[in-house]
């Protein structure tokens, strides 16, 4: 475990008392899943995780560059990762629409990143010191075209540290931006935090192999070997729809596969990538489907609900795409009703309402006012939809 | 790291083991805690006044004063776009048990540094919480009938070391002395983590006269 969490386990004296912010943890996991290459711009609520980088990449080795705005920093991120590191920027709404044009081109070259968006209350500037979870349909269609999206979803401090290791071995492993949602209160709440729950987490020697040849074993033949800058070889990357030589084509057959590959290398592997936590498993009328933030109100609504009688079911999501579809209708088939608590319009429901919608009921549950959604106002509308169906 | 094999666990918990562990040590940290609050299972504390007082860093230092009893804690905030004056509140939760929902349902302790966070605040002060207030900036008390002390904070920092930014730190130690929050011995150790470089010396003054407030 030691030689893993060297970062966080120097943060404290005695473990079993640390303290830390939910950024700071996020830098630390990056550190501790060893990305040595960060670009950013400060921006509220995110810009504890770039000082931290600032001060701790320089003792590893590791370049750290304030960029002149978001466009430049993915980019350079992106040049860091074709030079075989894993690069990381950390942003907030503003700086995550900057840098939608760059993550298209890192999906289509294949260049592994982590890009942490700590989401303030949009849209423009909006409220940059209240939470939201407004980007979560930007983090997956915010880039134009087709393309493959994994994003992940951290809801306390634990999870900004191990989520961002897991979302780091997952840009390495399939060669693609990784997007870690947080919001305000995750990224700026300070919280007890006990590292012997991240031993499970221990990545294995290949996961810190960042050179730009690397493919892991398992993965040989869904994706595509990288162009290797200063190789022998003469590399070419470009943006656009390419064939196996990084050259441009035109070709529909050459076109079609190329892109399926992209989108397969994904999809294909949902049970690696989806991650989840069932509370109270097949127990009660209601699953209430949560994540980030909302997953903690979720989850004490759960407790409330028992302590007055009632059961209700937690479907906590730390994978939001790709989509986590047999959970979801595994947990659809045996409940009347899903309930999405989310600090948005709906943006997630829509996509449980398509996975969901022919055994279940889905409920959308949606605040914009900058505050967190309680566990009464979720159990509230659970002891609605249970009592308002009973008679009928 | 799949979600058959390993589904992530219920937060920052830890295992079993682990959580008796830490309950053990918290037991015994508990022993060394008296005070108006010092009983209660779940304390939930809320910080308030204007930009610059040093609000939020009091509630990093409860937090960690907390955590170093070996207690769950959460320290959240909530201030304005000002970085001198405007609204500034921090907010922690201290628990025996871990602890999902992370902001303030109510309020066992309000430490209001200005009128206009006593003002605002003491709706979420149950009626069987405590009120503690700079007497020399909140002239107005709101209607409370709880336990309530008013102190001058402010002018016993600036006697005490000369300056009135150590007023936070001083606060804390009356809250902690008063209320039992945390242990004294855990405050200390905090405060001297958080305070800037060099100004150990004055702040832990300010902690222990803070501290020796319970006595009054």
């Amino acid at each position: 475990m030691e030689r893993w969490h060297t970062h966080v386990l120097r943060e404290k004296i005695d473990p079993s008392s640390m303290l830390i912010q939910g950024n700071r943890a996020c830098a630390l996991g990056a550190l501790d899943a060893g990305v040595r290459f960060f670009a950013g711009y400060p921006i509220t609520p995110s810009s504890e995780i770039m000082e931290a980088m600032a001060v701790e990449l320089p003792k590893v080795g590791g370049v750290f560059l304030q960029m002149e705005d978001e466009i430049a920093s993915i980019c350079a991120c992106i040049g860091g990762s074709l030079a075989g590191q894993l690069a990381m920027t950390a942003t907030s709404g503003p700086g995550f629409s900057l840098m939608q044009e760059a993550i298209g081109y890192a999906i289509m070259v294949e260049a592994p990143l982590l890009i942490v968006d700590v989401m303030r209350a949009g849209p423009s500037t909006g409220r940059p010191t209240a939470p939201s979870q407004g980007d979560v349909m930007q983090a997956r269609w915010g880039t134009h075209g087709d393309h493959p999206a994994v994003v992940l979803a951290a809801s306390n401090v634990a999870d900004m540290y191990r989520l961002t290791m897991a979302a780091v071995r997952f840009a390495q492993r399939f060669r693609t931006p990784v997007t870690l949602l947080a919001d305000e209160v995750v990224g700026h709440m300070r919280e007890s935090f006990a590292p012997e729950l991240i031993d499970r987490y221990r990545l294995t020697s290949g996961d810190f192999d960042f050179s730009p040849s690397y493919i892991h074993p398992e993965l040989v033949r869904e994706v595509h070997p990288p162009h290797v800058l200063g190789s022998e070889a003469h590399p070419h990357v470009t943006g656009l729809i390419h064939d196996e030589t990084g050259f441009p084509t035109n070709d529909p057959q050459k076109s079609e596969k190329f892109l399926r590959e992209l989108y397969d290398k994904v999809g294909n592997h949902r049970d690696e990538l989806c991650l989840y936590d069932v509370k109270n498993e097949g127990k009660g009328r209601v699953c209430i489907v949560a994540y980030g933030s909302c997953a903690r109100s979720a989850r004490a609504a759960w407790k409330l609900a028992e302590k007055e009688g009632l059961q209700v079911e937690v479907l906590h999501l730390y994978t939001l795409f790709p989509l986590p579809v047999e959970i979801i209708q595994k947990v659809a088939r045996r409940v009347e009703f899903m309930l999405i608590p989310e600090l948005n319009l709906g943006q997630y429901a829509r996509e449980v309402r398509k996975m969901a919608e022919n055994w279940t009921t889905v409920i959308s549950m949606g605040k914009i006012d900058g505050t967190l959604i309680t566990p009464r106002e979720i159990l509230d509308r659970v002891t609605e939809l249970v009592g308002k169906y009973e008679s009928v | 790291m799949s979600a058959t094999a390993g589904a992530p666990g219920a937060g920052a918990g830890g295992g079993k083991a682990a959580q008796a562990a830490r309950a053990e040590r918290a037991r015994a940290s508990a022993v060394d805690r008296t005070g108006l609050l010092a009983g209660r299972d779940l304390v939930q504390v809320r910080f308030g006044g204007s930009g610059g007082q040093g609000v939020i860093l009091m509630g990093v230092i409860l937090a960690m004063a907390g955590a170093r009893d070996h207690r769950f804690v959460v320290q959240t905030q909530s201030y304005g776009p000002e970085a001198r004056g405007g609204y500034s509140r921090s907010d922690v939760i201290i628990s025996d048990a871990q602890i999902d929902y992370p902001e303030l349902e109510h309020a066992d302790l309000l430490v209001a540094l200005n009128q206009a966070s006593a003002d605002e605040y003491i709706r979420v002060l149950r009626s069987d919480g405590v009120l503690v207030y700079d007497s020399e900036n909140v002239t107005a008390v709101p209607p409370f009938k709880g336990e309530q002390f008013g102190i001058p904070f402010t002018r016993l920092a600036f006697e005490e070391t000369g300056r009135k930014q150590t007023a936070n730190i001083l606060t804390l130690g009356a809250v902690a002395g008063i209320t039992g929050v945390v242990t004294a011995e855990s405050l200390r150790k905090a405060v001297l983590v958080m305070v800037p470089a060099g100004t150990e010396e004055i702040n832990s003054k300010a902690l222990a006269r803070g501290l020796a407030l319970r006595d009054r």
